[in-house]
């Protein structure tokens, strides 16, 4: 490892990341995805579109149209006209839930009779159509509640919401977005800092050179390393300034995760332009291999815990699961080191790191 | 027409020749298709809930019986208090529930009681999941029968299974990116090989050149498509199809037009294929995202919403499902077609006129 070398080389990419403008590719992409991703995502419903057909018009139907058009979770309309016309509306997508009040409903319920409300809902979107469902159950329940008899002693259910009180989205999101963010763009740059040199030909001034294997890596995956580094920084200011996140753990542990993280993002990266030729296959293999299980595994839609069999697997294999249980602890929740499942991810976060460069470097070809 | 058909084989035939990019398209189209609709289940199941039981009474047993599979894992016995926040801040599980030493006595005794609710809100649909299923049965062993019941009907998906949603979005996402990616590099190839001046030197009119050239990329994409189609989304997944397969046809050749609009703007701007890509990437996102693809647009925040016709995945999306879930007649689709033409004539027409300037 001689410093001058890998100095002068380093210079020459920095001069061709902005001749190329690369640079580009290396803040807006990052950005971008926070950005778009984190006002696009939506997992809350909010203001379904509901119509109601009230066939009763009694005062306790009455009071059940109610609940629904006060409730910040509905946007409920009702509306004199046929069943099968309602459903021809959510065909259309001009509603989301009909609900049909029977016109014996309040009859029923006083001859002690089951009152049964009809219910459709779209499930196009099926995660909507869940918490719409959900909504629309917990309006039911009230009313029932308010129906059965005092007789019987009530149990209270005392929910206490920990980490994001408010359920914002956003809070939800974030975190698992900046473990997306954070492995794309750096994995995508390293590659195709290589793989440029293999298709133009370039490569071969590196293999007649005396640059030796580690120097020509060092020169070529600390300028990926570096400008990301930056980005840590700039997701950070995203996420709690435009998104409004709390921030509630240690940000020096934050900061050393993150750092891990975007050595293995690099590593990635390199392992892509060992194995590709061309620009267009390794940028393509590198976001096949880092997009999908950044969105599967940061547990941004789905709960680790909530995973069976390959799945749970294949969500330990991949990088992305260690770095967003620690984003998440360190935005929401705050254990830090505290938590020994923190100490065990950074850890592994290391292994990542230096298990991919000492195979990426192992693996690169200094000859034909 | 002759060199049109020339120059549409040639680049069909070049297309072919390079094996690790149709391997790298047939993987996307088949394989990843497959792996996301397989894999995300955004839909709660399985979700690992905790207890602790200090009354270590029947009732609190009964109650937790009744949280089973599919939607729940086992309930998980914790000793205390303090070790069951402890799994829940190590995101071990993501509902606990406590139940005081005195929850039946004074439920026996006609007094009312309560239930203590411990929630990770990050995972907010499986947390209320667990919310209304603890409420239901609270409610069912109080009443004989419940005096009000929904009688609960989900349209097009009956059992809102992601599964047929989740293919079909990333089939369309895929199809975006590869469409800017492949319209954009059948002329970017050429000046990075030199070969663009030679081109120029053919004696064929420059408008056949373009429109040959996206046209072959269309062919190759619309095959794609309908192989992943055939395979995945009929074969694997099994998605009704309850509109006209032609007018499905229809909506996919339009959009691969409007795509490749795009895709000539950016072969016009860029003189590498890393530029193709980094363009490429920079361009599908909103496209995709503004789509309503992934999140229902009226959701969104308000200027998106408007932005949002401006994406011609959005024509595509909402007319493909009319036709497969929704079964709406081809002739009430009009409104998508219309959208996406006129979409698709402004794409197209931008792209033209810039790479026009390049002949």
């Amino acid at each position: 490892m001689r410093l001058g070398v890998i100095k002068a080389y380093m210079a020459k990419e920095f001069t061709d990341l902005k001749r190329s403008k690369m640079i580009f590719l290396v803040y807006l992409l990052p950005v971008m995805i926070l950005i778009l991703f984190g006002y696009g995502i939506r997992l809350e419903v909010k203001e379904a579109r509901t119509t109601i057909i009230d066939m009763d018009s009694s005062k306790l139907s009455r009071e059940l149209c109610d609940s629904f058009i006060h409730s910040k979770y509905f946007e409920a309309k009702i509306k004199n006209i046929d069943y099968r016309e309602a459903l021809e509306e959510i065909k259309r997508a001009k509603t989301d839930i009909v609900i049909i009040v029977p016109p014996s409903f309040e009859r029923d319920i006083a001859k002690g009779l089951k009152g049964e409300i009809g219910v459709f809902i779209d499930a196009s979107f099926p995660l909507r159509g869940q918490v719409m469902q959900s909504y629309v159950e917990g309006v039911a329940f009230d009313l029932a509640k308010k129906l059965s008899p005092q007789k019987r002693p009530t149990i209270m259910v005392n929910q206490r919401l920990l980490f994001n009180q408010s359920l914002r989205d956003e809070n939800a999101i974030l975190p698992g977005l900046i473990a997306l963010a954070l492995l794309v763009a750096p994995a995508i740059l390293a590659a195709l800092l290589i793989v440029k040199e293999k298709e133009k030909g370039t490569i071969f001034n590196f293999y007649s050179s005396p640059v030796t294997k580690y120097e020509f890596l060092t020169a070529k995956l600390t300028p990926a390393f570096l400008l990301h580094s930056i980005n840590i920084f700039i997701a950070f200011l995203i996420a709690t300034y435009i998104f409004e996140v709390p921030f509630r753990g240690s940000f020096l542990l934050f900061l050393i995760a993150s750092e891990l993280y975007v050595a293995t993002a690099v590593g990635i990266g390199l392992l892509v332009s060992i194995v590709t030729k061309t620009q267009i296959a390794a940028t393509v293999l590198s976001m096949l291999i880092t997009i999908i299980p950044s969105f599967l595994y940061s547990g941004m839609l789905m709960p680790i815990s909530a995973m069976e069999g390959g799945s749970f697997i294949e969500a330990h294999l991949f990088p992305v699961m260690y770095y967003s249980h620690i984003l998440y602890d360190t935005f929401l929740i705050g254990e830090g080191l505290g938590s020994s499942k923190n100490i065990i991810y950074l850890v592994a976060l290391a292994a990542y790191a230096l298990i991919l460069m000492i195979a990426g470097s192992y693996l690169l070809k200094k000859e034909l | 027409m002759k060199a049109f058909l020339t120059i549409v084989l040639k680049e069909i035939r070049l297309f072919l020749r390079s094996t690790g990019l149709v391997a790298a398209v047939l993987f996307f189209f088949l394989v990843d298709v497959y792996i996301v609709g397989n894999d995300i289940e955004i839909e709660p199941k399985n979700v690992k809930i905790g207890y602790v039981d200090y009354s270590d009474s029947p009732l609190a047993n009964r109650i937790l019986s009744k949280l089973h599979e599919p939607e729940f894992k086992p309930p998980i016995m914790f000793k205390s208090q303090k070790e069951l926040t402890r799994a829940i801040y190590e995101k071990k599980i993501v509902a606990g529930i406590i139940f005081e030493a005195d929850f039946e006595r004074r439920y026996t005794r006609g007094l009312n009681t309560k239930i203590d609710l411990l929630l990770d809100s990050t995972a907010a649909t499986q947390s209320l999941l667990t919310l209304n299923y603890l409420q239901k049965i609270i409610l069912s062993l109080s009443e004989r029968t419940p005096p009000v019941e929904l009688k609960i009907h989900k349209l097009f998906n009956q059992n809102a299974d992601t599964k047929k949603f989740m293919p079909l979005a990333e089939l369309l996402s895929i199809l975006t990116l590869f469409g800017v990616i492949l319209s954009a590099s059948v002329f970017v190839k050429e000046k990075e090989q030199g070969t663009w001046d030679i081109m120029l030197l053919t004696p064929v009119d420059s408008k056949v050149i373009i429109f040959a050239k996206t046209s072959s990329q269309v062919i190759i994409l619309f095959l794609l498509t309908m192989i992943s189609t055939g395979i995945d989304l009929f074969g694997i997944f099994d998605l009704p199809l309850n509109g006209s397969f032609l007018a499905y046809m229809g909506l996919t050749i339009l959009f691969l037009y409007s795509i490749a609009g795009i895709g000539l703007f950016v072969a016009a701007v860029s003189n590498t294929i890393m530029e193709v890509a980094q363009w490429s990437v920079f361009l599908m996102m909103p496209i995709i995202f503004l789509s309503g693809a992934w999140t229902p647009i009226y959701s969104m925040n308000e200027y998106l919403q408007y932005l949002s016709y401006l994406s011609p995945l959005r024509y595509y999306i909402e007319g493909v499902e009319s036709v497969l879930f929704r079964g709406t007649a081809t002739a009430d689709l009009w409104l998508y077609f219309a959208g996406m033409g006129a979409i698709g004539a402004i794409l197209f027409g931008i792209g033209y006129k810039k790479i026009g300037r390049l002949f």
